[in-house]
């Protein structure tokens, strides 16, 4: 399987275990990652709040780059995810297309509208299915109990993104049994991370976060796992004021989606960037009795 | 297929602040089609198992909007929600008192945060004394005029929005996501004259603390959309006052930024929406983050391409009249 990997921004930043993680189940799952210098931000949600056309423009921009190398696009972001499809969607509104095609032509831009934008979720689980998963896996994380946490734009409009369920979607669950996991079913698991108004309204961001990760430990997670490395910010890195907002501690450890999958496949910590969380996970690799070195 | 009964099993939220210390769930059971509502339900067990049962409601078919509570954690309309969906995704059905206000009784809650919310909109045409309303004949509007209302004027003020918003249980001053809907659909009515005003009152606290989740979408038995309205009156606000909102200053950066090396500049962007004393003020949380990730204070190469990506910029992120 070929595919045009559209890390995002914060994956080739400060979430860069995210970009280590997958390039190593990439391998692993036989999936090549196709390069392109050349793709530019999606607009993580705020340029949209800024300049709706604006966003979309540069969104088509990328997607006729891998239309050009006749690619469906990989995302490892929820929210890249989210602002590519609805960036496809609204080109189909003929008053923005104009708009858009406007500003494209003039660069040889002719994007047609043909590329698909795949999340690495519904790669592993649709496109090549967690029973061939569950074939690789060498680590089973038997007794380790996981939250799933989807992040917004990979479900939310459902109707716009075609995605699996606004509400009780299950795909990541499916994955996590696959690997050998125990899924924890918990509402904070569809809800928001707080990660949009980190920076605006922060005091309502932590305490937003905070209760999603409580309710995944109230529902017994030994460890939450996030698609959205938007989400992994919020959970792992902001999670000391989570705890100050919700007012006792969490100590969970969040693991990005391919560091589960790496680990059951076989990886070392070290290969899948654990070190660089904020939040230890040493406590939940102990339980899958993989021992990291002091 | 006709004759399929399937045994329903419903966990109620019980509470009377009155007699009870805290709130409970009764289970109730019955037999019923999987096509039967979730308000028939309830009704039959209020009928049958037990008459202390309070919950709201009064048209029975989605038009009044009194009978939204959560249904298995969503917010629903009781009467448009079928019991078989929900029993085969949860083998259950979780009854509770809509969230973000107080609950009065069982299934009934005090809505008047949600109405307080909504009177603070100004929820009705202002308009200029000196240009009054035709008299004796409609006033008229294009085609073109009424498509800017999109879904709005289709709410039904149940609330469903406003209980499943995580922007209003974690901070109460937000108006939700119906009142801003409603806030829209004056800001883009022709007849309105304080579009202005009303974008430029909204905004501090007002708009910016949504987190544009989309959970409001979702619930809104009447695809109102709030969600996808929020984001067009931020941009619309940000045409009328420009960046002053920690919120518009985080967008219009974020915008900025990209056009740099088209993509995020991590530490360049706090800097934009915080300024020089919100980034001291952040330096704690900095330092921590930069110890394991030191790549936040890297800026990243420019791209590719670059070039194209400023010219897009050149020709669309040009000032102009809001949408």
């Amino acid at each position: 399987m070929k595919l045009a990997y559209y890390p995002g921004c914060v994956a080739q930043e400060s979430g860069k275990e995210l970009d280590m993680a997958t390039r190593w189940v990439a391998r692993a799952l036989q999936i090549e990652l196709v390069e392109f210098p050349s793709f530019s931000c999606c607009g993580s949600g705020f340029m949209d709040e800024a300049n709706e056309v604006l966003n979309v423009a540069l969104n088509a921009r990328n997607l006729a780059i891998a239309e050009r190398a006749g690619l469906d696009l990989l995302t490892i972001c929820s929210t890249c995810q989210g602002m590519l499809s609805l960036a496809n969607l609204r080109l189909t509104d003929p008053k923005v297309r104009t708009r858009v095609e406007g500003a494209l032509k003039p660069l040889g831009i002719d994007y047609r509208g043909t590329t698909k934008v795949k999340h690495l979720l519904e790669v592993m689980t649709k496109d090549i299915g967690v029973e061939a998963i569950r074939a690789k896996v060498r680590r089973p994380l038997t007794g380790l109990k996981v939250g799933a946490f989807y992040g917004c734009h990979l479900l939310r409009p459902a109707d716009e993104l075609k995605s699996e369920s606004a509400e009780e979607p299950h795909s990541f669950e499916d994955l996590l049994t696959a690997l050998g996991a125990t899924p924890i079913l918990y509402r904070g698991r569809v809800m928001c991370c707080g990660f949009p108004i980190q920076f605006v309204n922060p005091a309502a961001a932590s305490r937003i976060g905070g209760h999603q990760i409580a309710d995944a430990k109230a529902h017994g997670a030994d460890a939450m796992a996030t698609p959205c490395p938007l989400c992994h910010i919020s959970l792992d890195a902001y999670q000391n004021k989570a705890e100050a907002a919700v007012g006792h501690a969490l100590d969970m450890p969040i693991f990005h989606l391919p560091q589960v999958v790496g680990l059951a496949l076989g990886a070392t910590p070290e290969e899948l960037g654990l070190p660089r969380h904020l939040v230890p996970t040493e406590p939940a690799l102990a339980r899958i009795g993989v021992q990291v070195p002091a | 297929m006709p004759g399929d009964v399937v045994s329903a099993q419903f966990d109620v939220y019980r509470f009377d602040p009155a007699k009870d210390a805290k709130p409970r769930f009764q289970t109730y059971t019955l037999n019923l089609a999987p096509h039967t509502p979730l308000l028939s339900a309830l009704l039959q067990i209020r009928a049958e198992q037990d008459p202390t049962l309070t919950l709201r409601y009064s048209c029975r078919s989605a038009i009044c909007g009194s009978c939204a509570m959560r249904v298995n954690s969503k917010s629903r309309l009781a009467c448009e929600t079928q019991i078989g969906p929900e029993i085969a995704e949860n083998g259950r059905i979780v009854v509770e008192p809509m969230r973000n206000q107080p609950v009065l009784r069982d299934l009934v809650v005090d809505q008047e945060p949600f109405w307080r919310q909504y009177d603070l909109i100004q929820p009705h045409l202002i308009l200029d004394p000196a240009k009054p309303m035709p008299e004796g004949r409609e006033t008229s509007m294009t085609t073109e005029e009424v498509e800017r209302f999109k879904e709005t004027p289709r709410c039904i003020a149940c609330a469903a929005c406003y209980s499943a918003c995580p922007a209003v249980s974690a901070d109460p001053g937000f108006p939700g996501p119906m009142a801003l809907a409603k806030l829209y659909r004056f800001v883009v009515d022709p007849r309105d004259t304080a579009h202005q005003d009303r974008l430029l009152r909204i905004q501090p606290g007002g708009l910016w603390t949504c987190l544009r989740c989309h959970l409001c979408t979702e619930a809104c038995p009447k695809d109102v959309r709030p969600s996808e309205r929020i984001r067009d009156l931020k941009e619309m606000a940000i045409a009328v006052q420009g960046a002053t909102e920690r919120g518009s200053k985080h967008a219009v950066g974020f915008k900025n930024n990209i056009r740099d090396r088209g993509v995020l500049s991590e530490a360049a962007l706090v800097r934009q929406t915080s300024g020089v004393a919100g980034m001291i003020g952040q330096l704690g949380q900095g330092v921590r983050i930069y110890r394991k990730k030191p790549e936040i204070l890297k800026k990243p190469h420019p791209i590719e391409g670059l070039d194209e990506v400023r010219k897009i910029y050149d020709a669309l992120d040009t000032k102009e009249a809001p949408p």
